[in-house]
């Protein structure tokens, strides 16, 4: 007996064994000295250094180094290998360093990207960042980033520190008085997230004008149900993130003044309105619009506008609203005009609209300076250099259009400043993706004649009218002092889904529910203790 | 032979223990592969679990980080949800671990009798295979197996003229949906187990058992069963260690975000997701892991216990 018990003890342990590897895996991350990241080129070393312009001819840039550029993104497969080839040579000879792409991709970006940031050995140097969809403050609290000192800045990003400075916008990316990332808060962008829906399907369902509110959308989408045989309304992989589910964040827009508050890393704190920036809207635990919410959703989910496992589903929703296989898109502005609204268009007869939440009640908010932004890696060998070539990304004309064009023999820009693609350009084989969200500049820009300008432009001059800017670029919340966000985090992803796709006999039970768990894992308690933090600053 | 002879020698040595370690040199080598396995996958990053007592930041690293005491234990405990999800994860695991194996046992012994050897060799490789199908496909595999919308079983049940049950949307049917998938995947491994215990069943036993006239049924009755006894125990005692630690994987993608369903499908380690996918907060994450490893600690050292108080010969140590 003894010997089997030992050989199966053996067996036992091999199988045992593959269970061990799901244990605990963190590891240290301090100070490793690693010196991967100034790997030596060696070609153009000698004459290189002097090579810079005259700003940092006082710089010694003899070595040549690489710099590590950690964005997000899909690897591409077109031609982005080529171009960073092509810009390395630019940046060689300008300041003697290359960059080096490390890629998060989408899938399961939020939780990898934190990791990169926590497992860092001097392996990153140019960090994208922003402080509303990656967390640019936890990061910086916990010490992923390099504090930025102003003579830093002044020295190696000159033209970069200046036009910032001018605008005033350091102040949004201080944490204790320190600089610990640069705003991309130059360049133009509407991120305010909507409903893309087909044009030409609204006027055939009688709306003339489009959809411009939740009912309107509800019209379209039985239209969508009744006409199209194939089609699913809205065919949405219904997973969730941050607490918001299907509509659950634009309704929320749609019917009050609230605005929503970056940061706590779960979106249930929005502010009474503009002019009350230290209130947080009761929304959620009071009052009839929540409720109408859900009952809307039950009606919608019951009338089969989406699948009826919506929250198992995981389709590519914009692929499908390609082939006319889901009524709408949901996505913000910047994708309507520069990506959906442009392919569409390359079918005959369709046309894409835009109906941005927050439309009926004019509750609108700009970008955030800091929707993008780059860090430098806590551990880099080379901030200085990172810094440089950063001045040149947002600056040189000839690496900027390399980065964000691709290929100069692709396109010409004419004298109105309008790039036109050449005839056999093929964006899918030909372009370039180096996802550069950190410090594109207008001055810089482009107007890419692919994309539609024209419904934009309508859009955009809607959005001045009422848009407010971002009024919390100065609040980053302490959320050590805030012991309830994860135990709400489970609330909110546990019942956000249900209520906004409708998966109850019962919504307004479901919304009492809600309710009552919210209250239990200590909601009002965050309130309060937001609102103090709130007060700090506002008050 | 001579070497192995030694090591089954379990009366009190008369020899020191470096004698001892000389005379099972060539057993002791062999184990230096999991030693060092287990030495530097478990035992070197064991001080590690620090990081749940302490506010940690990326400058400090483990051990510079501020220490916290027991704040990020306080979450799961606070949650409410503490009860439902023990309760859940153990259930799971019980089905797992008594259904697995008795599903094993009972594909072992059907082997077993199988006089086709390469029947078996087969039969043994495909059942294998699901095993190494990532927990994304099986997930991908299931939903559209059985989704409401055009699943191939709602089709089939359909085209037949019954109706499907709205399995993504009932949290009392999914549990079966979630129990038959790990079956399917661990079954064929866990075979292997029991196969090779039943080979290394004494075959004289069978050969006398068959002289005095027993049939298949009887054999395996009085002689394949008490003989697997030793086995079903160890896996046991292996086994409960993990009573409280959920397969991820296997659940996050049978179910996501699908909160209908997390009434009966929750478990420790798909609400720590949840709760920190948005704060995304090591220290707790980790805090929950020890919390999980010390409760299954316990269990193993209670069950070994009981087992040694039973039938000494069966225990662990």
């Amino acid at each position: 007996m003894k010997k089997k018990i030992l050989a199966l003890l053996l067996a036992g342990l091999m199988a045992f064994s593959a269970a061990a590897c799901g244990g605990d895996t963190t590891s240290s991350t301090g100070g490793s000295g690693d010196t991967a990241s100034t790997a030596d080129g060696g070609d153009g070393a000698g004459d290189a250094g002097d090579a810079g312009d005259a700003g940092n001819a006082a710089i010694d840039t003899s070595e040549h180094v690489v710099v590590n550029y950690l964005t997000l993104g899909d690897i591409p497969t077109n031609q982005t290998d080529a171009a960073v080839v092509e810009l390395n040579k630019m940046l060689t000879e300008k300041v003697n360093a290359e960059i080096a792409i490390r890629w998060i991709e989408w899938t399961d970006w939020a939780t990898q990207y934190n990791l990169a940031m926590a497992s860092q050995s001097g392996d990153l140097d140019l960090i994208v960042t922003a402080t509303d969809w990656l967390d640019a403050w936890p990061n910086a609290q916990k010490g992923a980033f390099l504090p930025l000192t102003e003579e830093m800045l002044q020295t190696y990003a000159p033209k970069t520190w200046e036009q910032v400075d001018a605008l005033g916008h350091w102040e949004d990316c201080k944490l204790d008085d320190t600089i610990y990332f640069i705003p991309e808060d130059t360049y133009t962008q509407w991120i305010n997230h909507g409903v893309m829906y087909r044009e030409d399907w609204a006027t055939e369902a009688g709306l003339a004008d489009g959809v411009h509110s939740f009912e309107d959308l509800a019209v379209y989408f039985q239209w969508v149900k009744d006409n199209q045989p194939d089609c699913v309304p809205w065919d949405v992989a219904g997973s969730v993130t941050s607490g918001e589910a299907g509509f659950s964040g634009g309704w929320w827009s749609s019917y009050t003044d609230d605005i929503n508050i970056d940061g706590f890393g779960i979106n249930i704190f929005r502010a009474e309105s503009a002019d009350d920036l230290t209130t947080i809207s009761r929304y959620l635990l009071e009052g009839d619009e929540f409720v109408n919410f859900a009952k809307t959703m039950k009606e919608w989910s019951d009338a089969g506008y989406w699948r009826e496992d919506v929250m198992n589903y995981k389709g590519d929703t914009r692929e499908e609203f390609y082939s006319g296989l889901s009524g709408i898109d949901q996505h913000h502005t910047e994708t309507y005009y520069t990506t959906v609204a442009p392919e569409m268009q390359k079918r005959t007869g369709v046309d894409v609209g835009f109906f941005f939440f927050g439309e009926e009640t004019d509750n609108l908010v700009r970008t955030v300076t800091t929707h993008g932004a780059m860090a430098i890696g806590a551990q880099s060998q080379n901030p200085e250099r990172a810094l440089m070539i950063y001045d040149l990304m947002r600056f040189d004309q000839e690496v900027y259009d390399i980065m964000n064009y691709g290929f100069s023999d692709n396109f010409t820009v004419d004298e109105n400043n309008i790039l036109t693609w050449a005839d056999d350009y093929d964006s899918a084989t030909e372009g370039v993706t180096f996802n550069f969200w950190a410090g594109r500049n207008d001055e810089m820009q482009h107007k890419n004649s692919t994309f539609a300008w024209e419904p934009y432009e309508a859009l955009v001059e809607v959005y001045d009218q009422v848009a407010i800017e971002y009024p919390f670029g100065k609040f980053i919340p302490d959320k050590t002092q805030m012991p309830w966000l994860e135990n709400l985090s489970a609330v909110a992803n546990t019942y956000m889904p249900q209520i906004a796709f409708g998966k109850t006999d019962d919504p307004e039970a479901l919304v009492a529910e809600f309710r009552q768990a919210l209250k239990d894992a200590g909601y009002e308690e965050a309130i309060a203790e937001a609102e103090r933090q709130l007060a700090e600053i506002y008050g | 032979m001579k070497a192995s002879r030694a090591a089954y020698d379990y009366r009190p040595s008369q020899h020191g223990f470096l004698y001892r370690l000389n005379q099972n040199k060539v057993l002791l080598l062999m184990c230096v592969p999991a030693i060092l396995f287990f030495l530097f996958f478990s035992y070197v990053p064991m001080p590690g679990a620090y990081v749940a007592f302490t506010n940690f930041n990326y400058n400090g690293g483990i051990f510079g980080s501020p220490f916290v005491g027991l704040q990020n234990f306080e979450f799961l405990f606070t949650s409410g949800q503490l009860a439902q999800l023990l309760r859940n994860t153990v259930l799971y695991n019980l089905a797992f671990i008594i259904l697995g194996n008795i599903l094993q046992m009972f594909i072992a012994i059907l082997l077993n009798e199988v006089m086709c050897k390469k029947f078996v060799k087969v039969t043994q490789s495909l059942m294998f295979l699901p095993y190494f199908i990532s927990a994304v496909l099986v997930g991908l595999l299931v939903y559209n197996m059985i989704n409401a919308d055009y699943g191939f079983l709602t089709n089939l049940v359909k085209s037949m003229g019954g109706e499907m049950p709205k399995l993504y949307s009932d949290p009392n049917t999914f549990p079966i949906v979630i129990v038959i998938a790990k079956l399917w995947q661990s079954t064929g491994y866990g075979t292997v187990v029991y196969f090779a215990a039943i080979c290394g069943i004494d075959a004289s036993m069978m050969e006398a058992a068959k002289v005095d006239g027993a049939n298949g049924f009887q054999r395996i009755r009085y002689i394949t069963l008490p003989c697997l006894k030793g086995t079903v125990i160890i896996l046991f005692l292996f086994a409960i260690g993990g009573i409280v630690k959920g397969d991820f994987g296997l659940f996050y993608n049978l179910v996501g975000t699908n909160s209908v369903l997390y009434s009966t499908t929750d478990i420790i380690e798909t609400y720590v997701y949840r709760c920190m996918m948005n704060t995304f907060n090591f220290s707790q994450g980790s805090a929950v892991g020890l919390f999980q490893s010390v409760f299954g600690f316990a269990l193993v050292m209670v069950a070994n216990y009981v087992v040694k108080k039973l039938d000494p010969d069966y225990s662990l140590f």
